[in-house]
């Protein structure tokens, strides 16, 4: 009796190994693509491997389009065109495309493997997106939970970006990680500044990229990312400019102001910077030196939960509470919003600022939200 | 067990930096089936379904999220809930994203507190998946069910 229940179970083993070998060999041979073409905006083709995701291939061929989940298609960075040869939509592409981008032939270069000829559309901005390897040049703590990180260009030595755009970071492997992750985080730095880039990361719990910033990256290591990337920037227009943000949403925000400062804008600006205590705000000497150099500026930290220690004369409250009964004082229909933070607080402020006559067109936030 | 290619793939999704840093099992070796099954049991006693614990912990997250990152007092407990940039995939591979959203619930009486994210909600709501022993975010139901009050 046992005898026979081992003889089946072994024989049954023995089939599922089996089946699962024919599976492989099938996926090795029937999937094997071979090489297909990928037309560029009907002007160049690129020859790829088949069986990559879109994404991959144009990387291959150093097209890089945004893409700040790793190819997950979670965060749909890396829509484009798909005239010709992608097949039908797939499940997972679906939540993140709309009707428009669907009946648009919009697809997730993530999700869309390159079986055979396919044709694309891509904007001509996302060419200038380039490969750099950097060197870490500082690491700084600038809250318990937030790092500067300086990256000092080796290859290129230069990069050219607009203020508000972000770049995007390849991790390392590290302790059970054993793959490499790309995160967006915005150049924290003025424009001005080729030869290196700030980014300020704030460390996220069960984060794979922050954490591998936050505990294992070093001074002087070598690191990789691509960029820049983003239409986060200052748009024209006479009226005042109000910027709201909270945690590692300060980032864009240096940029832009460092821009005002560079390019001499004779606007009103008025910056509105959440944190939950005083161990929580950071560059105030620096927001101190954007007051003194531009001519109509004025930083505005609030406190929401300031600890029983802190000696505080400012704000507090939710950042919305500074931000309404300043919005209220007169009319601002004219001034235009720029918010960097956490989803949560973006909502809030848009919420506030639309309450204030600020209309949604006028308000611009970072493309992470 | 064996596991289909399908699995496979799946349960590589609930390893350490396919999702999440530290992934869904902990140190649990047991069949991701066999944790659902072996929580659903442990619920099946409280008389608890697994929506009335998610439905609890969503109350709480969203009471949270009103703070804009400052803490909450809602009732006898008191939330802190941090919204980060992004989403998360399920692990399940179901359609569908997740904010990056991260809650810490204390009781006021006794001080105690639990973490959990809205991944977590997610996973216990449609998968009755709790996460496995020795994960950063396992919520034992048991325990959880004290903790938010629930038992009947």
């Amino acid at each position: 009796m046992d005898n026979g229940i081992i003889a089946t179970v072994a024989a049954l083993s023995a089939l599922n190994g089996f089946l699962a070998w024919l599976l492989v060999l099938a996926e090795k041979w029937l999937a094997d693509y071979g090489e297909c073409t990928i037309r560029i905006n009907g002007e160049r083709s690129v020859r790829v491997r088949g069986g990559l995701s879109l994404l991959s291939a144009l990387a291959g061929e150093k097209i890089f389009l945004p893409s700040a989940c790793g190819g997950r298609g979670t965060c749909a960075f890396c829509k484009c065109k798909v005239t010709e040869g992608a097949g039908p939509l797939l499940p997972t592409e679906l939540p993140m495309l709309n009707k428009k981008e669907r009946a648009g032939h919009v697809r997730l270069s993530c999700q869309v493997k390159v079986k055979r000829d396919l044709s694309v559309e891509i904007p001509e901005s996302l060419f200038r997106i380039r490969e750099y390897q950097a060197e870490v040049g500082l690491i700084r703590d600038l809250t318990h939970d937030t790092k500067l990180i300086r990256l000092t260009l080796v290859d290129p030595s230069e990069i050219l970006f607009k203020p508000g755009q972000y770049i995007q970071l390849e991790s390392k492997p590290y302790e059970k990680i054993r793959q490499k992750v790309m995160r967006a985080y915005s150049v924290a730095s003025p424009s001005s500044e080729t030869k290196s880039l700030d980014l300020i990361i704030r460390l996220v719990p069960d984060g794979i990229c922050t954490t591998w910033v936050h505990r294992h990256l070093k001074q002087g290591e070598r690191v990789r990312f691509i960029g820049p990337m983003g239409d986060f920037c200052l748009h024209e227009g006479e009226g005042e400019i109000i910027l709201v943000a909270g945690g590692s949403g300060m980032a864009p925000m240096v940029s832009l102001l460092a821009e005002i400062r560079e390019k001499q804008i004779r606007r009103k600006v008025t910056y509105f910077f959440g944190a939950l205590a005083k161990r929580d705000l950071f560059y105030l000497d620096e927001m101190h030196t954007f007051e003194k150099d531009i001519q109509d500026f004025r930083f505005v930290p609030a406190l929401s939960s300031p600890a029983p220690d802190d000696v505080w004369n400012g704000e507090t409250g939710l950042i919305t509470t500074p931000l309404r009964s300043y919005l209220e004082k007169e009319n601002r229909a004219a001034a235009q919003g720029y918010l960097c933070g956490s989803p949560g607080m973006i909502q809030a402020c848009i919420k506030v600022m639309n309450a204030c006559g600020i209309s949604e067109d006028r308000i611009f936030f970072d493309p992470f939200s | 067990m064996k596991r289909t290619p399908d699995e496979q793939k799946i349960h590589g999704n609930f390893l350490p930096g396919a999702v999440t840093r530290d992934g869904f099992l902990g140190s649990d070796s047991r069949h991701i089936h066999d944790i659902v099954l072996e929580d659903s049991r442990t619920m099946e006693r409280l008389g608890l379904s697994a929506g009335e614990i998610a439905d609890r912990l969503q109350f709480f997250l969203d009471e949270g999220k009103k703070g804009l990152e400052a803490p909450v007092v809602s009732g006898a407990f008191t939330v802190h809930v941090e919204w980060h940039k992004g989403s998360l995939p399920c692990p399940f591979g179901e359609t569908g994203l997740h904010p990056k959203i991260m809650a810490r619930l204390c009781s006021n009486q006794t001080g105690r507190c639990i973490r959990f994210s809205q991944m977590n909600i997610h996973l216990i709501r449609r998968h009755g998946f709790f996460e496995g022993i020795g994960s950063p975010l396992r919520l034992d139901p048991e325990e959880l069910a004290a903790f938010l009050e629930l038992r009947k």
